[in-house]
């Protein structure tokens, strides 16, 4: 009898400690908890990691997969996935760096980039919604095709000498001494926020999280899923079309070997943020935060002369940590 | 007055299949109406036109004498006619005041997300309905039956004029009923029409002002149950009258199959002792959480317990998966077919050997197709599962079918005893009917059968002794002439 009562305070006092945080706040906190010790433990070793331009190459060697990561979080909140970035990435810096060349002037020349990145997220989108394709395969074949795409029009070879005054989005920054703080990250930045705020707080976007926890129900709510799903697809391919622009004007060239296996680093990134590949889950910080402990991982090993090959895994490891931890914390709270 | 909701020879056919075929119904304001009829006589398809679901081929809708051509579920809604679906419509990992104002939630500027407001609408909406729900707490927290509540008042929530229910209550317990019931009264007395779907007779004849029913595609009339009984709305529902609804009780032998001896695990149950005989049905009644499946998945291995034993036929049993109770021969049919108890993509045949493949692999474990093939066909045939195909798709089928095949399924594992729980859940008259005769018919080949059900009448209709239990605990074992309605409750709440 004593042992059912304490049984019972236990359960009490645990649904309390769970209940008083939500899943995601436990998620992201554990997270960041891990990103901070992981830190330290580097700095320790390394006293150069936590310097300022350091952070600074590691922002921008994974800026493409945070600004990437951005569209695939709501994808991957909607119950979707995205693996056609892998391809638009490539071919929207090819596609930039050829307009460029053709004599078009910089911004009609990006503003068209930025149209064909939303295209290809909206024929995705369409095959996944007519034909009744899980987007795994419609979004697969996208980016199949694209790879092929971007060799065939590049001839295989890079492509390079734009104009002077598109340095700005990938080159140019503010000079801090000792290196420079790239406009890039600026826009990286200005577009988390953006999203993460409207995710969290406006109407429309948070529709995304119903669609992903129950399609059926959404659709009982009057929401038209297919037309947002066209929606959310024309945004993660937008935003994978701004990280290709980015990287063509960051390496003042575009090659067609670009985004070798980024898919999978950014849903990595996603899901180590607390996405659920079920839907209905997920946010713009934990998936920052996820695209952070990556490119964490990636510069320490770079740093300490261990084989590259264990970063892999390490990233693995802790994809499926994250993954157990989400689990457990459902299963406590249920 | 016009009525607030008229349909007037609504026609409707899914390619070659006519499902409605000159249907009229009416409902006035402040009235409730119900909607009978077996699974498959086109209740749902007329509520799913009106409710703007579907497209009528023919016929027409009007609202207060208005004609209305709602386009879908928010059209109508917006114009005031609400439907509370059987499925519910909500969002478990979403808040309840963001579930019931999703699209509608009060913004502030640019579309952003007015969260006090909204939380307050939510709470005066529940305080207006007189239930305590918390309007930040996620859905997937709350249990079927408060969800439902939440569903209601979703619907209300639009100032509906027109709110249909199909089959609230059949994931209610009897005080949940009780509650919504309670709503259903005020919402008439606020004007509100009220259609009413229902497969429980009883509680149609408690709450409606008139009774329509339909049969095969057809109304085949309206009536009022002062001027009605049970058993003629039955007569009408199938066309055909039952001497009785439940099948004549069996001999129960001596023998004891399955003995439980003081199963506990706190908090959920405690000291739960009883035995099941030789060709007994044993029913369980009890509210919703008063630990009655909990107590059946311990039996059945799929859930742990602390302390106590369990014995079938005489054998101590230590079981730790419901893959050993399968193979020793207890079979749990479970209360939710959809979630636990059927691969639903799957075919009939896959389904019904599911919990026995063990007897059809051979050599190297390789399937025995033909003699899977024979057992399926044999099992169709004994269940009467319509259409007999076992090719086809579990989900194709209707709830009743999707049902006995479930019933099927346990049976090919040769049970020695069955804990059935809630066996007819959502299921129509007849297939209700044929189910309680499956299961009369496996006690009288010597199983033990133990029935699980919210359902009072059919508990005390089917069994030959009642276990009743309370927070977790056997408040009473009935027999024999002690079995009654108001014994059972009596028992179930205090």
């Amino acid at each position: 009898m004593q042992d059912a009562q304490a049984l019972r305070a236990k359960q009490a006092a645990d649904a309390g400690l769970l209940r008083r945080f939500s899943l995601e706040t436990l998620q992201v906190g554990g997270l960041a908890l891990a990103i901070v010790v992981f830190a330290i433990i580097v700095q320790l070793n390394f006293p150069v990691f936590l310097s300022l331009p350091n952070i600074n190459v590691m922002f921008v060697n994974f800026l493409p997969e945070a600004i990437i990561a951005l569209g695939m979080t709501i994808v991957i909140i909607t119950a979707g996935i995205d693996l056609s970035v892998a391809g638009i990435y490539p071919f929207s810096a090819i596609v930039v760096g050829l307009l460029m060349l053709a004599g078009l002037p910089i911004p009609v020349a990006i503003l068209l980039t930025l149209a064909a990145g939303a295209v290809v997220g909206a024929v995705n989108a369409f095959i996944s919604n007519k034909f009744r394709v899980h987007p795994f395969i419609a979004t697969l074949a996208i980016l199949l095709i694209l790879r092929g795409v971007n060799i065939i029009i590049t001839g295989g070879s890079p492509v390079s000498g734009f104009p002077e005054g598109f340095a700005i989005f990938g080159q140019a920054g503010i000079d801090m001494g000792g290196f420079t703080l790239r406009y890039s990250v600026f826009i990286w930045l200005g577009l988390a926020l953006l999203t993460g705020y409207l995710l969290r707080h406006h109407r429309f976007w948070r529709l995304s999280y119903f669609i992903g926890g129950n399609r059926r129900s959404a659709r009982m709510s009057g929401i038209n899923v297919e037309r947002y799903l066209v929606f959310v697809y024309m945004l993660s391919g937008t935003l994978a079309a701004v990280a290709g622009i980015i990287v063509a004007s960051q390496f003042n060239a575009a090659n067609n070997s670009y985004g070798q296996n980024l898919e999978l680093r950014v849903i990595t990134a996603v899901v180590i943020g607390g996405a659920d590949l079920n839907g209905g889950a997920g946010s713009i910080l934990g998936s920052m935060l996820g695209v952070l402990f990556i490119a964490m991982i990636y510069n320490a090993f770079a740093m300490s002369g261990i084989s590259t090959y264990w970063q892999d895994v390490v990233v693995g490891a802790m994809l499926l940590a994250s993954i157990l931890l989400g689990e457990a914390l459902k299963r406590r709270r249920a | 007055m016009p009525p607030a909701l008229e349909a007037k020879s609504i026609n409707k056919s899914f390619g070659s299949h006519r499902v409605l075929h000159d249907v009229s119904f009416a409902v006035q304001a402040g009235e409730v109406h119900a909607l009978v009829g077996e699974n498959g006589a086109g209740k749902s398809t007329l509520m799913n036109i009106i409710g703007g679901i579907h497209t009528r081929d023919a016929g027409e809708l009007l609202l207060k004498g208005q004609a209305i051509d709602p386009a879908d579920v928010w059209q109508a809604r917006q114009l005031g006619i609400s439907v509370v679906f059987q499925e519910l419509s909500l969002t478990p990992n979403m808040t309840v005041a963001q579930n019931i104002f999703v699209r509608r939630e009060p913004t502030k500027a640019l579309g952003m997300i007015d969260w006090q407001r909204l939380n307050a609408d939510a709470q005066a909406l529940f305080e207006q309905i007189g239930v305590e729900i918390s309007p930040t707490e996620l859905v997937g927290n709350y249990s079927v039956g408060i969800q439902q509540i939440i569903e209601i008042a979703k619907a209300i929530s639009f100032d509906a004029e027109v709110i249909i229910m199909d089959e609230p209550t059949s994931a209610l317990s009897e005080s949940e009923v009780d509650r919504l019931f309670g709503i259903i009264a005020d919402l008439k007395a606020q004007g509100v029409a009220i259609v009413f779907i229902s497969h429980k007779l009883g509680e149609v004849f408690r709450i409606a002002d008139r009774i329509s029913v339909l049969r095969d595609g057809e109304m085949v009339g309206v009536t009022k149950p002062a001027d009605s009984s049970p058993d003629e709305i039955i007569r009408m529902m199938v066309g055909r009258s039952f001497d009785d609804l439940y099948p004549p009780k069996g001999v129960v032998g001596d023998e004891v199959i399955l003995e439980v001896r003081e199963l506990s695990h706190p908090p959920l149950f405690h000291d739960i002792s009883f035995s099941l005989r030789k060709g007994e049905i044993l029913g369980i009644a009890g509210l919703v959480g008063a630990g009655r499946t909990e107590v059946a998945r311990a039996i059945f291995g799929a859930d742990s317990y602390s302390s106590g034993s369990i014995a079938l036929a005489g054998e101590r049993l230590d079981i730790k998966s419901p893959r050993e109770a399968i193979e020793k021969g207890i079979v749990y049919l479970t209360e939710d077919r959809k979630v636990m108890g059927l691969f639903l993509s799957m075919t009939m045949r896959e389904n019904i050997v599911s919990a026995a493949l063990g007897r059809f692999v051979g050599a190297l474990g390789i399937l025995r197709h033909k003699e899977i093939a024979a057992e399926s066909g044999r099992a169709m045939q004994r269940n009467d599962i319509r259409p007999r195909d076992d090719l086809l798709s579990v989900n194709s089928l209707s709830g009743g079918n999707q049902q006995k095949s479930l019933l099927a399924k346990c049976l090919s594992a040769n049970p020695k005893a069955l804990l059935a729980d809630e066996p007819t859940r959502g299921v129509d008259v007849g297939a209700k009917v044929k189910i309680h005769q499956a299961l009369r018919d496996l006690a009288n080949h010597g199983v033990g059968v133990i029935v699980i059900s919210s359902e009072l009448p059919e508990v005390l209709g089917l069994s030959d002794r009642v276990i009743v239990f309370r927070e977790g605990r056997i408040s009473a074992i009935l027999a024999g002439d002690n079995i009654s309605q108001a014994e059972v409750m009596r028992h179930a709440v205090q």
